[in-house]
This record gives structure tokens, C-alpha cells and sequence, in this order.
């Protein structure tokens, strides 16, 4: 630490800081237009210009680096008279929009102005001159007259985003933005230009003019369009929600988002919202509705034994919707058939048992390996993270994909496995580290690991749905042999993190618990499975063989997400009743005896749990569309007509029930959710010392000199937080509490070595909590299946799939600003199996398995391997048409259409 | 090529060779105390000494990029004598330990790049330039490169961005380019003449140079002389000569035998100076001139007006051309050129207002606070923001009166 | 006694002077000049709305009585000049209190207030106008709603007050009218008395007073 003296304050900064950074957190604002914290400085706007003893002239304050006795001044009066200059500058040519411009009310330039300016310009030429709003992309419009040419947007698409799309174009006076003629700036995170242009240049085509910043009522709360889970400010104007903001999160999103979580809250209000109950196709009431949901379930459970029933799904709503799921199906119908995944992810057991990763130690890793879809399409943001580790903290990126993404020119060494081969190929990476290489590339791999120190971060995920998922696990499972090896999922559905953590998994209970574990649970449970259910693709056989008869869809549309088409339309055929908890009619509900309308995004609160294990609040904003219902409010009512009474209320009691029956939340309470800044990650009492504490309980954007443009942050608090014990945490639970909750504690075994010292920061709470609470936590045995790939036809590809951000799925559907941004589908070939079909680049072409066929445009990629073909999920042409989830690979034939 | 050798071309660079001591070529020139040519007078082998030494590669990048309107001098060297370039830059990267040296072009200058580019094919075909070059193992790669017509490339950051294949606009220093330069590796920025000097240096013996021109203004410069003279062209001027010696003497006086109004001694960017006693007995001396009159040498450009030129003209025609080459980086330039360019337009067409002067330089004080003092401050990162600015200044030095006749004043107002 | 002693001012009164009161509603005397009314939203000559939907004056209501949203003007048929119209406009008069913030801050005097203020509304909604109540006819005149007791002549001005004279308040603008021509009625001629001295003579007032005449 170094002193610097900031107008007569001697306050301590870290060398190499940016004068400017420190000054604004000792309490002293510079006026700035260019400088963003989370991007390099340019220096360009001169906002920033200040006073530094020894050094003529003015230096801008947010290209200078602080140094050891540095003297500056940022209010003499030449400072003044540069900022009134500058601002008079700005003015020049900047038109008077205020009234109809969308910044118009929150405009940094207006701000600014009135705190820093000139009163009045001298200015008597006229303006300079553009077209006024030019789409620059679907969703971004560019008013060239209102640029005031800080290049943060420029700066955002190039360094941040990797999609320089957008940049100036000639210079003096008429310096503009634009992007290159004929391509649009479509980037997946274009939305991020218009949160941080300090004037109305970029505005957003979803937001124009729907609202001023003066009637705009502001949550903070989680974007659940992926399990990134990024922290938004959620706005709403009129009832109806208008905006979502970045919020700058340090450990999850560093304030950015990406345009489907953006844009994509349009569906809320959607007119295809399902908005009242419905029994047999008709409107009814909710005590109609939820009679007949209870007494479906009761009859079924009655005349075919409680494994007759399976939960599908769960995975969209809160962590307390998938608590109360959990608890109606395992504990009080008493069937394990649950799993919040639709045999799109992995199992639970590995994603819970395994050493988990933050999203923040991607950049001080020793190196990052890449064992999941692409994530530019599955999860952008967490893109975002791991180009930053990558370029900015010079992280080498270890790949196994089997085809090109978005991360390709950032990747170190590619180990490229042909599909089904990535456990092959990470053992052989293995073998590397132990002095075994099998060849140049995995030697030249595992020589970048061997001469960096840090934890291996490995993304785990599902590299490829057109096979099973044993390549991944059994990848997995040689990874997690190495030392300092953790693995950060990269499981896509927004909550699957919270509802596996709920326990939304066969053979599994909440808390990272196994159903042997039953004694937590069974301090407020009526019962619990003793034999682990079915996962999705066993319910969906099951429902065809006839062992599963009733099942209920919690948020889920198998029809639409698993990725073996033809057996999810056959098991929804063949299952006998249909319970469906959705926002929204879709293929697998429509045969629906009853539909329970749910509240969705921004309608509800509670906590969602994403995909590094933090937990954190989401808030609700607007009324819920129609009456429609919390999904853990539905449960806890058929409960209550199968007679088990809940005895919930609130949100926060639900909360507080789930966190008394899991080992791995031991320590939180609703109280410290609320607020704690950037949530707590699960096990609580593994990362007690991580909790920070929000100095004051002032929402975002409330509070004196928040602002939009700025790196949105709420204000912290490094505090040593005083974790409760179980018995507080009951107290604040529910009255009842007491005995049940020191039952756990006190049942425990000892204590494992590395556990111990892994403590709650009071003395007190870690000597009476933490032992047990760690021991009874699942661990993976790292038993992987054995991979038998079939023979490779010499006329087939094999088929590589993933997710598409803009997917067919109903947040896209129903958003009308984003639908349009879905691309049509097509397959990716190698230009040799291009060739060697005979067609050109988007000739259609007939695709075949054994499952399906259709006709599709195909393209030549570079980077895909020969035999190799890639198309995306989702729609008429999706790859789930085609996946046969009972093989380890998906070979089509592609022909010519004559 | 055989005529150049014949005048003695490449024997340096031979000689350079042959004694392969990096220290001669280094103390010749410090104790020439030869200094940048390019305007802002820097001594050169001061520059060679700040290089880091860190390992990585070193370039040697050559600005010819002369595009400040009067400023001829490079052009000449570049058509007339392309193979003393040549030479030059191989001493000099020798000097430095440079592989690879690129000189950047002013886009315009086509007949000067076809000659420089088949002076280096003569030179490679020579053996002069090349790898192992005459069997000394020095190896040497040089690549002309045209730019794309700005003015803002001749800053030297900005030229390395256009090299690297931006958009050229000044990078913030520090760290300069001698520390982090062309791909961000130490890089030596110089002009076309400073190198060409270099050969001569070595020649004559540093010491012996330094005995030419006065105090720290040491040998030669070529002066590029315009404006209503007899005789304009690229002269050679020892330092130490007065502005009369020059404008009266070399350049034959003025045109028509009328009266020398106002001239500009250091090129567009620099206040300009009247027909006086004082400024045209002044020395032509880089520090003697900045210190008694507030103007510098700057790129070794000379306009000269006679007494039928509306120096608001002058003014609005230099303001126009920085307007439009403003970078558009920084706001002070980007929009207080074009502002300045606006109100002179009106003045000097007629549709000045009283309080236009002043306004002027309000507008100039917001990108140099210090308008009427030289050197000026600057609220930009580069000395273009503040160049149209010394047009103002000298409006108000000289022609206030003059100005106020044209536009009125606050009085009659 | 204090009856006999009231009626007996009544009597002696009776008939010995000039009487005071009206036959209102029959007759009705003249608005005050700064009388606030009802509202009317202003259209160009061309007939284009004068309101851009900025909200402005949305957000100075102090009685939060006016309700707006802008969108995007169409291409084809644009109803404003610029990007941004008024797509709904609603001023309810159960709430107003006639203020006239609104028109202060109206950035292209879109919004002005008329001298009428009769209304006798049988039901709630009636008394929230929309913009198709509230938008001048084509002959730039308000239009007459079917509860409003109307006069002869009390449309005639719409123009509010203090745009008839300076819209900073300065009396270095006496007697400019700063209010561009607008369809139809209410452009008056500026107020007097405006001048130096008797500003700063005013109690209160000074010449940084935004609209120091309003007082």
C-alpha cells in the first residue's frame, strides 16, 4: 500500500491503481464520461482532467497510476474552469433531445452537467448533422447526434465481448459510431452498450420510450435465464416490468448481461401466458383445481403405489418452489421418480459431490479446462468470465470440444476428441501429468499446467447432448483424481443448481444429502424414499412400459428439451394423467388434466442457487399475470389436501425449512440472504469467510449518485459474520423449533481431517455445528460408466449438439424483442463432407437416424473435424429430433435432396 | 543507384560495419548533439539511451508522414535523395539493434514511396540491406508503408497505431513508444531528416558538427520557405542565421517587392511573428525563439504573407485544416477545432461579432489554458489539439485591432 | 337583537347601491388573465400534435394526476414531429389542482391550460380526459365535452399566462411574447410593467427569478 493525498486527504491505495478509482472510493467523485471500471482507460472524453503537484498540465485522472506521495487537487480553480471547458465542449454538438431522448432523467451528460458545467454555452453555430436513430442491430439503435465519442461501447464489443462490430468512422467533428456496412452489430451482448453509453446515443429497441427513469420502480434480483444467474436491477414501470440492468457482481456477472437475459423478460407479459387454472381444458377455479390435482394424486398413489407418480422438472423456479416440490413428492406422496434435469445434464451425484469452483477462480487458475457445451450459446456471461481469465489474467484454456465455439481463439490447447472420446482424451491428459504423454498436444497441455501453480478449474458440462453422458463422467472422473482440481458446472437450466440442492434428483435429498441421509429431513417430513427413483429418461420409459402413471411437469416440457424426441412424445402419449405446473401451454402439457398457473420471473420471490453454488435473493417486482400461484404455494396446498399441512406462509418460512433440513445450508438463515451482498455459497459454513454484508439495506439505484452507466454496486462491507447455529436458525425459522434441529447436530460422526479446519468464523458456532454438518455431505465416488462408442459408418457424421441461446424455448417464443433474433437451424459440416456430398454452402440437404428425419440447410465450418456434424437443439429441425439417448453416439446420414 | 554511390552512398554504412562499434556511432552523435527533426527538437541520442533494455525485439520506425500544410522539407529527401534514407535507417538500426525498421509514408507521397522502395530493392541487391548483410551477421529488413491520409499519423503513437492496423489515434503516454512502441516493443520514432543527418554526422565527426549553427541548435535544418517570397523552395539553413538573413536573403525577399506583413517561423502549428525589428533580427534558434518570443522552429516550415493578407483568412484556413484532421479522441480538439473553424468562418466572411475574438479565446483556453503563452499546456494528448490554437493567440498578439475592424466591437455594440 | 340588527343592514342596503352579484350561470363575468382551467394539448399549424409524450409534465405533477406514455412516432404517419409522441395522454380532474406545473415544464408548449373549469361530471371516468378529449380541434379550439358549461368566448384563450411574456422572467425580455404561433387562439400580447426598476422594486423578486412576474 502506497499514500496518496487526494484534496488535502492522505488516504492508502494500491500502486498501479487508477487515480481516479481511488479518489471515488475515498468518498471524492472526478466527473468522467470514458472510464469504465471493468474496461482499460482510453482517456478520450477529458472529463476527468485534475491537478497533480509535479506533473504540468492537466493529466486526466483515469489514465494515472497513483503513486508513492502523489499530491492531487480536484478542485482548483483550473480544474473548474477544464471541466466547464470540456462540458461547453460536449455541448457543442450535442443536441437538445432531452425531452424525448430514453436517458433523458438518469443522462450522466444532464448530471454532469448541472453538477460540473458552464451555465450557459456560447455556442451560436449550428450542430453537426446525422440521420437520426439508425439500427445498428435488432435491439440497438444509433443516434449519432447524441454521441458524445467516449468509445466505451467500442471499447465494450472489442475487449469485453470479442465482437468488434461497432467503431468509429471518420474523425474531426464528425467522428461517429457505426458499424461496418452490412454487419449488424449482432452480438449477444449488444444490450450492454446501451446500460453504459453516458448518453442516449445507444438506446434499446424493447425500452424506447416505454417509460421515464423518474416512474421506474427498481428490485434487485437474478436473471433465471441461465445458471449463471447474473444479478440484475430489475425495473418495472406501470406494473408491467421494462428493464433489466447489469448489476455489478465481483464474484458473478462484473455488471454485464447478455441480451436473452435483457430482453428476455417480455414472456412474463405475454398473452400466452396461461393465467387461470384449468381442469380438463376448461377455466376453473383454484380450489377446483387443486382438488383435482390432489385427488388425481391420491388415487394414483392409492391404486398404484406411490413409484406410479414422477415429478419432472423444476429446475425454473425458486429454490423454495423446488423445496416444497421436493417435499410434496418425496415427503409427503413418498416417490423418489423426481429429477429437475431432462437428461440433459449429469448426474447428481457428480455435480453435488465433487470440489466446487467459483466463477472467480477461473482467473487466478492454473489453467482452465474446457469440458462443456459451447458457452457463448449455454451460458454468455460465464463466456464473458472465461475470456477475461483467459486474456486479462492470461489463464491457458485446456479444450475438449469436439468442434469449434465461442471460445476457440482464446483456447491454449485444443485436445479436440472426437465425440464420445472426451474420457479417453482426459485420460490420456492424466497420463500427460504423471509423465505418460500419448501425444505432442496432450504433452504441450499438460507442460502449461505443470509450470503455473493454482487449482485446475474445470468447466463441466455437457459438451455434446447427442450422446449419453458417460464420455463426460468418465472425463470427470479422471480430472477429479488430480490434485488442486475443482470443477465449476456448466449445467444451463436457470435453477438446476438450486433444484438438485432441493433434493430434485433421484436419490437425492435436500441439503447435498443422499436418501440414507433421511434424518435431517425427517425433523419435518412425514416420510422419505428409501430406495433411489428413476432419472427423467427412466420416467419417460417408465410412462411407456406402463410402471409410471401419473406425471406431474413442473415447468417442464420434455417433448421440447430432452434430448431423445420421439421417446419423450411416446411416454407423454403413454403416461396416464397429467399434473402440469407451468406459465405456459406447450406440447408436453396440452394433454394436461390439470394446469396450475405459476408466477415466473419477477413475479415472485424467494432464492435461486446458480451454477458455482451461490445462493442468493431474488425479489419480486410486479403482480403476478392473471392468479396465477407460487409454485411452492401449490404444492404446500395439495399437500395440504393429501393431508400434510405445511404450516407455510411466508416465503422466508419456507426459507427457513429448507435451510433447518440441509446439512450443506447449516448456518444461514433468511435474514443474512437478505442481506448479504453476493449471496452465500452452499456448503455456508465451507464459505463463511466469503460473506459479505450490505452496510445498509438501500435498494439499488435509490441511493444518492446511483446511477445505470456506472458499474451498478450496492454498498458492502467486509464483516466477520456470525453464522447460526442450527437452533437460531430455527428460531428465526418457525416457532416449533428446537430439539429436531440439535438432533442433527449431535447424531453426528467425527470429523473428517479436511473439514475441521474449515470453520465457522465464531468459535462457539463452528465447535457445535460444523463437524457434522460436513461428514454427512455427498461425496463422488467417481465410478464413471464404461463408453462403448458404436462402429463408425463410413457414409455418417456424428453428431455433435448443444444449446442455442436464442433457443425455441417459451422465454424466447413469447418475447418478441428476442424471437427475432433466432437464427434458422442448420447443420455444420467440414468443407471435405461438404465437398464430398457434392452441394454448396446452404444447399438443403436430408438428414436421417434411426429416430428422425427432415431436410436442413447445411453450411461448411471451419474447424470441424471430418465425419463430424454440428446442429443446435430445439425447433422442427433440432438435433432432439434425430438423438437416440440410448446410444453412446448419434451418427446421421446426410444425402442430397434430388 | 550508381549515381548515389558515386556521391558516396553506403560508404558509411560500410564503414559502420567494418568497425562494428555501436558505442562510436552513439558518442559521434551525442556529441554532434543532433536533435529531432520533426518539431519537437528532441535530442536524438538521449532518445537511444532511454531504449529498455528487456530482451524483447526493438523496431526502428521512420516518420515521413509530413502532412502539416507548408512542410515540404522530407518530400524533397525522400524524391531527391532516397538512398541517403536508406542509409540512414540502416546505421540507425544498427544503433539500436533493430532487424526491422518501417518507414511510414505520408499516403500522398507516391513518387517518394516508389523511390524509397526501389532505393531498398537496389540496397538489398547491393547487399546493403538484407540478412548478414556484407558478411557481418547484422541483419536488416526495412518496409515502407503508405498511410491513409491523416495528419494526426505524423504523432508518433498515432503513426504506430495506423502501423499495427488501427485506427490512428494518439496512444496515452506514458509509457512512450521508446518503452512500449510498434507491438507493444521499445520502438524509436524519427524523422526522415533526423536520419539522413545521422550519416552526415559521421562523416564530418561529431564535434566538427556541433561547431555548425548555435548554442544547443546545433549544424543544419532544412527549412521548407513559402508565402509571398521570391525564391520559395527547401533551403539549408545553419542555425544562427536571423529571420531576415532568411526571408530577405535566401528567399529573395517579398513577392512583388511589397511589404512582409506577418510570417509563421515554425510552420502551421506555431504563433506566428510581424514585420519587426525584433523578430526578423532574431537568431533562428530552436530555444532563443521559444524564449524571447513565444514561438518555436517546430517543423522547420516558413510562411511568409505579404501586407495584402487578411490574417483572419490565414486564421480560419489553418483552423479548417486542423478541424478536419482532428483525431477525434479528445474532446477539447475534436470539438473546439471545429468550434474555433465555425467562428473564424464568420469573421472572416464577414459575419464576425463584436465579442467573437473573445469568444475565441475562451473556446482556445478550454484546450490550452495558457493560450497566450508558449509552450502552450494542453487538456489533449496530443500537440494537435492545441496547434489551432497559436493562430488565435497570434490574432490576438498582432491583429487585434485589425480583427475588431472587421467584426465590430463591444462598444459599438 | 343580532337578527333585527342583520336584517336591518339588508334593508337599509336594499336599493342603494349598484348590485355586485351575477345571474351566474346565465352570466358570467370575465376570467382573471392568469385564471387557470382546464387543459387543452396544442397542435402545429400542419396539424401535428404538439406533444412529444416526454413525461415532464407527468413527472412535476405535484398531484400525480397526469398519466403518459410516449412510443415511437410511425414512419408513415407520424402524429408529432420528431422520434417520440404522445401515445397516451390523461389528466384526471378529480386530482388536478390546476397549478399549471405542468405547463411550465412542457419543453414545446404542447400542453396549456384554458379559462374553463365548469364541469359537472355524473361519473368517474368522465372526469379523466383523454388525449382525444384534450387535443385543440382543427380550428385550434377546445373541444366542448358534453358536462362542461360553457360561455361564449372562454376558449378563446388557452394560452397560459406567463408564456405571454418572458419565459425566463428577465425584464430585459419586456414585452417579447416568447410563445411561437400556435393553431388557432390564445397568443396575447405580452404583459407590461415588467421594466428593470419595478422588478427589482418587487418584494421577493429578483432577476434570477425564473418567472418573477408570477408573484
Amino acid at each position: 500500500m502506497i499514500n496518496v493525498t487526494i484534496d488535502g486527504k492522505t488516504v492508502e491505495a494500491n500502486p498501479g491503481d487508477l487515480l481516479i478509482k481511488v479518489a471515488q472510493e475515498n468518498g471524492v467523485y472526478i466527473p468522467r464520461f470514458c472510464w469504465h471500471d471493468r474496461m482499460k482507460p482510453v482517456g478520450m472524453c477529458r472529463m476527468c482532467l485534475v491537478e497533480v503537484e509535479g506533473i504540468r498540465g492537466l493529466p486526466p485522472a483515469c489514465t494515472m497510476p497513483v503513486a508513492e506521495g502523489m499530491v492531487c487537487h480536484t478542485e482548483t480553480p483550473a480544474v473548474k474552469q477544464a471541466q466547464d471547458d470540456v462540458l461547453e465542449f460536449l455541448l457543442v454538438n450535442h443536441p437538445l433531445d432531452c425531452p424525448v431522448c430514453d436517458r433523458g432523467g438518469e443522462c450522466p451528460l444532464q448530471d454532469t452537467t448541472l453538477a460540473f458545467g458552464p451555465g450557459e454555452s456560447r455556442f451560436v453555430e449550428e450542430k453537426r448533422h446525422f440521420e437520426k436513430p439508425i439500427p445498428i442491430s435488432d435491439v440497438v439503435l444509433l443516434d449519432r447526434e447524441r454521441c458524445i465519442q467516449c468509445a466505451r461501447c467500442t471499447r465494450f464489443a472489442d475487449e469485453i465481448a470479442g465482437d468488434p462490430l461497432i467503431s468509429f468512422v471518420d474523425r474531426g467533428g464528425h467522428t461517429q459510431v457505426l458499424n461496418h456496412p452490412d454487419h449488424p452489430f449482432a452480438s449477444y451482448f449488444s444490450g450492454n452498450v446501451v446500460q453504459i453509453c453516458p448518453v442516449g446515443a445507444l438506446t434499446a429497441k424493447p425500452y424506447r420510450f416505454r417509460a421515464r427513469p423518474w416512474d421506474l420502480a427498481t428490485v434487485e434480483t437474478s436473471c433465471g435465464q441461465c445458471a449463471v444467474q447474473c444479478r440484475g436491477a430489475l425495473q418495472s414501470s406501470s406494473n408491467r416490468l421494462v428493464r433489466l440492468l447489469g448489476v455489478d457482481s465481483d464474484a458473478v456477472n462484473h455488471g454485464w448481461l447478455c441480451d436473452k437475459g435483457r430482453y428476455g423478460f417480455e414472456y412474463v407479459h405475454s398473452d400466452a401466458r396461461v393465467r387461470e387454472p384449468q381442469l380438463d381444458g376448461k377455466t376453473v377455479s383454484w380450489p377446483q383445481a387443486l382438488d383435482a390435482a390432489a385427488d388425481a394424486l391420491r388415487s394414483a398413489r392409492d391404486l398404484h403405489g406411490a413409484e406410479s407418480i414422477a415429478f419432472l422438472g423444476g429446475a425454473r423456479g425458486t429454490n423454495e418452489d423446488a423445496y416444497a416440490i421436493a417435499r410434496l413428492a418425496k415427503g409427503v406422496i413418498g416417490t423418489d421418480n423426481v429429477d429437475s434435469q431432462l437428461g440433459d445434464g449429469l448426474p447428481a451425484e457428480l455435480i453435488l459431490g465433487v470440489n466446487r469452483a467459483a466463477i472467480a477462480d477461473l482467473d487466478t487458475a492454473a489453467a482452465i479446462v474446457l469440458l462443456a457445451p459451447d458457452l457463448k450459446e449455454a451460458l454468455p456471461v460465464l463466456h464473458l468470465r472465461l475470456r477475461r481469465a483467459a486474456l486479462e489474467c492470461n489463464v491457458p484454456i485446456i479444450d475438449f470440444s469436439s468442434v469449434p465455439h465461442g471460445l476457440t481463439r482464446e483456447v491454449t490447447h485444443a485436445l479436440a476428441p472426437l465425440p464420445g472420446e472426451q474420457g479417453k482424451r482426459a485420460e490420456q491428459l492424466v497420463g500427460a501429468l504423471n509423465g505418460n504423454a500419448a501425444d505432442a498436444i496432450v504433452a504441450a497441455a499438460a507442460a502449461t499446467i505443470a509450470g503455473r501453480s493454482g487449482n485446475i478449474v474445470v468447466v463441466l458440462g455437457r459438451s455434446n447432448l447427442a450422446e449419453r453422458s458417460d464420455a463426460t463422467v468418465q472425463a470427470a472422473a479422471a480430472l477429479a483424481g488430480l490434485a488442486n482440481v475443482k470443477f465449476l458446472s456448466a449445467l444451463r437450466r436457470g435453477n438446476v443448481h438450486g433444484a438438485l440442492e432441493a433434493g430434485l434428483a433421484p436419490g437425492i435429498l435436500p441439503g447435498r444429502v443422499t436418501i440414507e441421509h433421511r434424518d435431517a429431513v425427517q425433523q419435518v417430513w412425514r416420510t422419505a424414499p428409501e430406495v433411489p427413483g428413476l432419472d427423467a429418461e427412466g420416467i419417460l420409459r417408465g410412462a411407456i412400459d406402463g410402471t409410471i402413471k401419473t406425471l406431474v411437469l413442473v415447468g417442464a416440457d420434455p417433448i421440447a428439451d430432452f434430448p431423445d424426441r420421439a421417446l419423450a412424445i411416446e411416454a407423454l402419449n403413454a403416461v396416464g394423467t397429467i399434473i402440469a405446473l407451468d406459465g405456459f401451454g406447450n406440447a408436453s402439457n396440452q394433454r394436461a388434466k390439470v394446469m396450475l398457473p405459476v408466477t415466473m420471473f419477477g413475479e415472485k420471490s424467494g432464492t435461486t442457487t446458480n451454477l458455482e453454488g451461490r445462493m442468493q435473493r431474488v425479489n419480486q417486482k410486479v403482480s403476478p399475470e392473471g392468479i396465477a400461484m407460487d409454485d411452492w404455494r401449490i404444492a404446500s396446498e395439495i399437500a395440504l389436501r393429501l393431508g400434510d399441512d405445511f404450516d407455510l406462509e411466508l416465503v422466508d418460512e419456507i426459507t427457513a425449512e429448507m435451510i433447518k433440513v440441509s446439512p450443506a445450508l447449516a448456518g444461514a438463515t433468511p435474514a443474512l440472504l437478505a442481506s448479504s451482498h453476493d449471496g452465500v455459497r452452499i456448503p455456508v459454513r465451507e464459505h463463511a469467510t466469503e460473506i459479505k454484508v450490505r452496510k445498509n439495506n438501500a435498494g439499488l439505484l435509490d441511493g444518492e449518485g446511483a446511477v445505470s452507466w456506472e458499474p451498478i454496486k450496492a454498498d458492502v462491507e467486509a464483516v466477520d459474520v456470525e453464522l447460526a447455529t442450527h437452533e437460531s436458525a430455527d428460531e428465526s425459522a418457525d416457532e416449533s423449533a428446537g430439539e429436531a434441529g440439535a438432533a442433527v447436530i449431535d447424531s453426528g460422526e467425527t470429523p473428517s481431517a479436511d473439514k475441521a479446519t474449515i470453520t465457522a468464523p465464531t468459535a462457539e458456532a463452528s465447535a457445535t455445528v460444523a463437524p457434522t454438518a460436513a461428514s454427512v455431505l455427498l461425496t463422488w465416488n467417481r465410478i464413471a460408466p464404461s463408453v462403448s462408442l458404436p462402429g463408425r459408418d463410413a457414409y455418417a457424421v456424428r453428431l455433435v449438439s448443444g444449446p442455442a441461446l436464442y433457443d425455441h424455448g417459451n422465454a424466447v417464443n413469447a418475447s418478441a424483442s428476442i424471437v427475432g433474433l433466432r437464427g434458422p437451424s442448420k447443420l455444420l459440416v467440414s468443407a471435405a463432407d461438404l465437398q464430398r456430398l457434392g452441394v454448396t454452402n446452404g444447399t438443403e440437404v436430408h438428414v436421417a437416424s434411426a429416430k428422425g428425419a427432415f431436410n436442413i440447410a447445411v453450411h461448411a465450418a471451419r474447424g470441424i473435424t471430418q465425419g463430424v456434424a454440428q446442429l443446435a437443439m430445439g425447433g422442427e429441425r433440432g438435433a432432439n429430433a434425430l438423438i437416440d439417448v440410448g446410444s453412446s453416439a448419434t451418427d446421421v446420414r446426410v444425402e442430397t435432396i434430388q | 543507384m550508381q549515381r548515389a554511390q558515386a556521391d558516396g552512398a553506403y560508404e558509411m554504412w560500410k564503414e559502420v560495419l567494418r568497425r562494428a562499434d555501436v558505442q562510436w556511432i552513439h558518442d559521434e552523435v551525442k556529441a554532434s548533439g543532433l536533435r529531432g527533426r520533426g518539431g519537437a527538437n528532441f535530442p536524438t541520442a538521449i532518445k537511444w539511451e532511454s531504449l529498455p533494455d528487456n530482451g524483447l525485439p526493438r523496431h526502428l520506425v521512420i516518420n515521413g508522414d509530413e502532412g502539416e500544410p507548408s512542410t515540404f522539407k522530407d518530400r524533397v529527401l525522400l524524391e531527391g535523395d532516397p538512398h541517403a534514407l536508406v542509409e540512414g535507417v540502416c546505421i540507425e538500426a544498427y544503433r539500436i539493434g533493430s532487424h526491422r525498421a518501417f518507414i511510414y509514408l505520408r499516403g500522398e507521397f507516391a513518387l517518394g514511396a516508389d523511390r524509397v522502395q526501389q532505393a531498398i530493392n537496389e540496397a538489398r541487391a547491393a547487399g546493403f540491406v538484407g540478412t548478414n548483410i556484407l558478411g557481418s551477421g547484422f541483419d536488416l529488413e526495412i518496409v515502407v508503408h503508405r498511410g491513409a491520409g491523416a495528419y494526426i499519423c505524423g504523432e508518433e503513437s498515432a503513426l504506430i497505431e495506423s502501423l499495427e492496423g488501427k485506427r490512428g489515434m494518439p496512444r496515452i503516454k506514458p509509457p512512450l513508444p521508446i518503452h512500449v512502441g510498434l507491438y507493444s516493443q521499445p520502438t524509436v520514432v524519427n524523422n526522415v531528416e533526423t536520419v539522413c543527418t545521422i550519416t552526415h554526422i559521421l562523416k564530418m565527426g561529431g564535434a566538427e558538427y556541433a561547431k555548425l549553427g548555435v548554442n544547443r541548435s546545433t549544424g543544419t535544418r532544412l527549412a521548407a520557405i513559402s508565402g509571398h517570397v521570391k525564391q520559395p523552395g527547401v533551403y539549408e539553413l545553419e542555425f544562427g542565421m536571423t529571420l531576415r538573413d532568411i526571408i530577405f536573403g535566401i528567399a529573395g525577399g517579398i513577392r512583388d517587392d511589397k511589404q512582409l506583413k506577418f510570417f509563421l517561423p515554425g510552420g502551421a502549428s506555431f504563433q506566428w511573428l510581424i514585420n519587426s525589428d525584433e523578430h526578423l533580427d532574431q537568431v533562428y534558434d530552436i530555444d532563443d525563439i521559444s524564449a524571447k518570443l513565444g514561438t518555436t522552429l517546430g517543423s522547420g516550415a516558413i510562411m511568409v504573407y505579404d501586407q495584402d493578407t487578411d490574417p483572419l483568412l490565414v486564421a480560419w484556413r489553418l483552423a479548417k485544416f486542423y478541424a478536419h484532421e482532428s483525431c477525434g479522441k479528445c474532446t477539447p480538439c475534436r470539438e473546439g477545432s471545429g468550434w474555433i473553424e465555425k467562428v473564424l468562418y464568420r469573421m472572416s466572411h464577414g459575419l464576425g461579432r463584436p465579442n467573437d475574438m473573445d469568444a475565441l479565446l475562451d473556446i482556445s483556453a478550454g484546450i490550452s489554458p495558457d493560450v497566450m503563452k508558449a509552450p502552450f499546456t494542453q487538456t489533449t494528448i496530443c500537440p494537435l489539439g492545441p496547434s489551432p490554437v497559436s493562430a488565435v493567440a497570434s490574432l490576438q498578439k498582432w491583429f487585434r485591432a485589425e480583427v475588431e475592424a472587421a467584426c465590430g466591437t463591444e462598444a459599438q455594440a | 337583537m343580532g337578527l333585527a340588527k342583520g336584517f336591518g343592514v339588508v334593508i337599509r342596503e336594499t336599493g342603494k347601491k349598484k348590485r355586485v352579484t351575477t345571474l351566474y350561470p346565465t352570466v358570467k363575468r370575465p376570467k382573471p388573465v392568469r385564471f387557470h382551467g382546464r387543459h387543452v394539448l396544442n397542435r402545429y399549424e400542419d396539424g401535428m400534435e404538439k406533444c412529444i409524450g416526454c413525461e415532464l409534465c407527468a413527472g412535476v405533477c405535484p398531484a400525480k394526476c397526469i398519466y403518459v406514455r410516449g412510443a415511437d412516432n410511425p414512419v408513415d404517419a407520424p402524429v408529432s414531429p420528431g422520434e417520440r409522441f404522445g401515445f397516451v395522454y390523461e389528466i384526471n380532474y378529480l386530482r388536478c389542482i390546476h397549478c399549471d406545473l405542468c405547463v411550465e415544464a412542457c419543453p414545446t408548449e404542447a400542453i396549456t391550460e384554458s379559462k374553463l373549469f365548469e364541469f359537472s361530471f355524473t361519473n368517474r371516468n368522465d372526469a379523466i380526459y383523454t388525449k382525444k378529449e384534450l387535443v385543440v380541434d382543427d380550428n385550434g379550439r377546445a373541444q366542448r365535452m358534453p358536462w362542461e358549461h360553457w360561455a361564449g368566448g372562454e376558449d378563446d384563450n388557452t394560452s397560459a399566462w406567463m408564456r405571454a411574456t418572458s419565459s425566463s422572467g428577465q425584464a430585459a425580455y419586456e414585452d417579447r411574447v416568447n410563445w411561437s404561433g400556435e393553431l388557432g387562439f390564445g397568443v396575447r400580447s405580452a404583459e407590461s410593467g415588467q421594466t428593470a426598476d419595478s422588478m427589482a422594486d418587487a418584494p421577493g423578486l429578483n432577476e434570477g427569478d425564473a418567472h418573477g412576474g408570477h408573484h
